[in-house]
């Protein structure tokens, strides 16, 4: 079997206070079968808003083996673990 | 309501937290004029008609946030680098917390039920059938409601097969448990100061933040600014609002610059065993039930609409209170400042000499996110011996305080107890019936919010999360 893919949610204050704390409900808005091919954990603060004024790219993060993804919401969580699953 | 996180409540917080920037920084004044437009570039999509309306709107949630009485005091000529100004001079006067800010408001129609094209003309008809006014006639074989009949009891919205009749709240009308607020002549929001009871429910439900806190968060940062001594007194229901344990929580506070922090459930410890001194003593002399007395827009409700309750709730002091009073007489040098979810303790506190300055968890995490302090990668601190007063950290959740009463009280299988869980219209009119008609308890619990004090206008996490955070050590 393929290896799980590995999601990191931040729980840095930034994250976690600008809608992060939602995405840590994964086990409400996932399905099992997806659930099942994860490794879903909280994570510390990874310095990613430090650097929004770069990127372009605000606070909530996540990691999907090891890329990031900022403005972070249920949906779209949903939406790239699936594509990462099925890739 | 709304869900606690959207678009609003989030841009919202980086509002604060632009504002608590320049504020440490000390640039306040000449930041703050330039704000709206920083935090709304041409580049910005918005959801309003155009930027310029947003960054109008971003100008009032500032003058929220500095504690600006909008409804009074709103000068479009005067820029808000004046306002700051005289903010940091002079703290702006308490009371009233809510304000409205007609700009924002949308001017909903009218509360309405409407019969959209979905309806199919059934033969059943439980539209008509169930309608008590008769306002609904057929007209080409469909459905429709007589405006001037329909007194909006919304049996038609409930019946149909086909989710054929739409419903068009005000929501804020809609959320208002006594009736206080109502659209003026303009058709924009207004509030009846006199009825209302600070519950924010209002806040919690206009799509476009038309009513709002005038934050107390300035005369606090003002403190810490000028390195005064200050407790934090944490409410009960802060366990859960921010990543990581309660210990680490203290340890951010005294980071952002408060001298102490004192949990308020020591002194939800002494409301309990009060009240269960209380309601006992009122079994006794065959008294009948008594009432809980912690939720301040209870105590609204009370003193504004529900005055035959006066005799009847516990004369117990609030957790707050009592937390105030041991503060104050264990470190009288200390400003006193409350943190929790409640819009009605900035009421409380006030009218309450003991306490300097009440925040809510919302303006706690701009504190955070201002002074760049994440609370997960805390250290622990010591929170000293809880034991007495660790199951009162339960005051946060509906039936907590019931339980925390009933565990103090000598005959606890005795006592029965009724639970209000939030107060909705449907819960102030059966509360209303009591005049008349005593419900058969002993002790009856009310909480204004839903679920408890984690639900509160104030809060940042939603409860079902904030109640699988709690208890972690």
């Amino acid at each position: 079997m393929a290896d799980k893919v590995d999601v990191k949610i931040c729980v840095g204050t930034a994250c976690f206070v600008q809608g992060g704390a939602d995405l840590l409900m994964f086990n409400d808005f996932l399905d099992d079968e997806l659930l099942s091919k994860c490794n879903i954990d909280a994570a510390n603060c990874f310095e990613e808003c430090k650097k929004c004024s770069v990127t372009g790219e605000k606070s909530p993060f996540v990691t999907i083996n090891g890329k990031v993804y900022g403005n972070m919401t249920v949906d779209k969580l949903s939406k790239i673990i699936r594509e990462a699953v099925n890739a | 309501m709304l869900e606690i996180n959207n678009q609003y409540t989030l841009f919202k917080r980086q509002i604060d937290t632009e504002v608590l920037k320049s504020f440490f920084n000390g640039t306040l004044e000449e930041d703050v004029d330039k704000l709206p437009i920083k935090l709304v570039p041409k580049s910005k999509n918005t959801s309003r008609c155009c930027i310029y309306k947003e960054r109008a709107m971003v100008r009032y949630r500032i003058m929220e946030f500095l504690g600006i009485n909008i409804e009074k005091d709103d000068d479009e000529y005067k820029p808000l680098s004046e306002y700051a100004r005289a903010v940091l001079n002079e703290d702006p006067e308490e009371l009233p917390v809510l304000t409205t800010i007609s700009a924002g408001c949308y001017g909903c129609p009218p509360e309405q039920y409407r019969i959209s094209d979905a309806c199919r003309g059934c033969f059943a008809r439980p539209c008509t059938v169930n309608c008590p006014k008769d306002a609904i006639v057929f007209i080409d074989g469909k459905a429709h409601i007589i405006e001037e009949k329909c007194i909006k009891c919304g049996k038609c919205y409930g019946v149909c097969p086909y989710h054929a009749v739409l419903h068009l709240p005000v929501p804020c009308e809609a959320a208002c448990p006594v009736g206080a607020v109502h659209k003026n002549e303009e058709g924009v929001v207004g509030i009846d100061h006199d009825k209302c009871i600070s519950c924010g429910k209002c806040t919690m439900s206009c799509p476009f933040g038309a009513i709002a806190e005038r934050s107390g968060i300035m005369p606090v940062v003002k403190m810490l600014k000028r390195k005064e001594k200050t407790i934090a007194m944490i409410a009960p229901s802060i366990e859960g609002q921010f990543p990581g344990t309660l210990s680490q929580i203290k340890s951010a506070l005294l980071k952002v610059g408060f001298s102490k922090v004192m949990e308020v459930a020591r002194g939800a410890e002494v409301t309990s065993v009060t009240e269960a001194k209380e309601v006992e003593e009122r079994i006794e002399n065959n008294e009948g039930y008594m009432t809980t007395s912690c939720c301040p827009a209870y105590m609204g409700l009370i003193n504004k609409h529900l005055t035959f309750l006066k005799p009847i709730h516990s004369t117990a002091r609030t957790p707050m209170g009592y937390t105030a009073e041991i503060a104050q007489k264990e470190f009288p040098e200390y400003k006193r400042i409350f943190i929790g979810p409640c819009l009605a303790k900035r009421v409380e506190g006030a009218y309450t000499p003991e306490v300097d300055g009440v925040i809510n968890y919302s303006e706690l995490a701009a504190l955070f996110l201002a002074l760049d302090i994440d609370v997960v990668t805390q250290e622990k601190a010591d929170l000293g011996d809880t034991s007495v007063y660790k199951d009162c950290r339960n005051f946060a959740i509906t039936g907590g305080v019931a339980s925390c009463v009933l565990c103090r009280a000598e005959n606890k299988d005795k006592l029965r107890t009724l639970k209000i869980d939030g107060l909705d219209k449907k819960n102030v009119m059966l509360m209303r019936t009591w005049a008349k008609k005593p419900p058969e308890v002993d002790l009856v619990e009310v909480m204004c919010c839903e679920g408890g004090c984690i639900a509160g206008p104030g809060t940042i996490t939603k409860p079902s999360l904030a109640m699988r955070m709690r208890g972690r050590e």
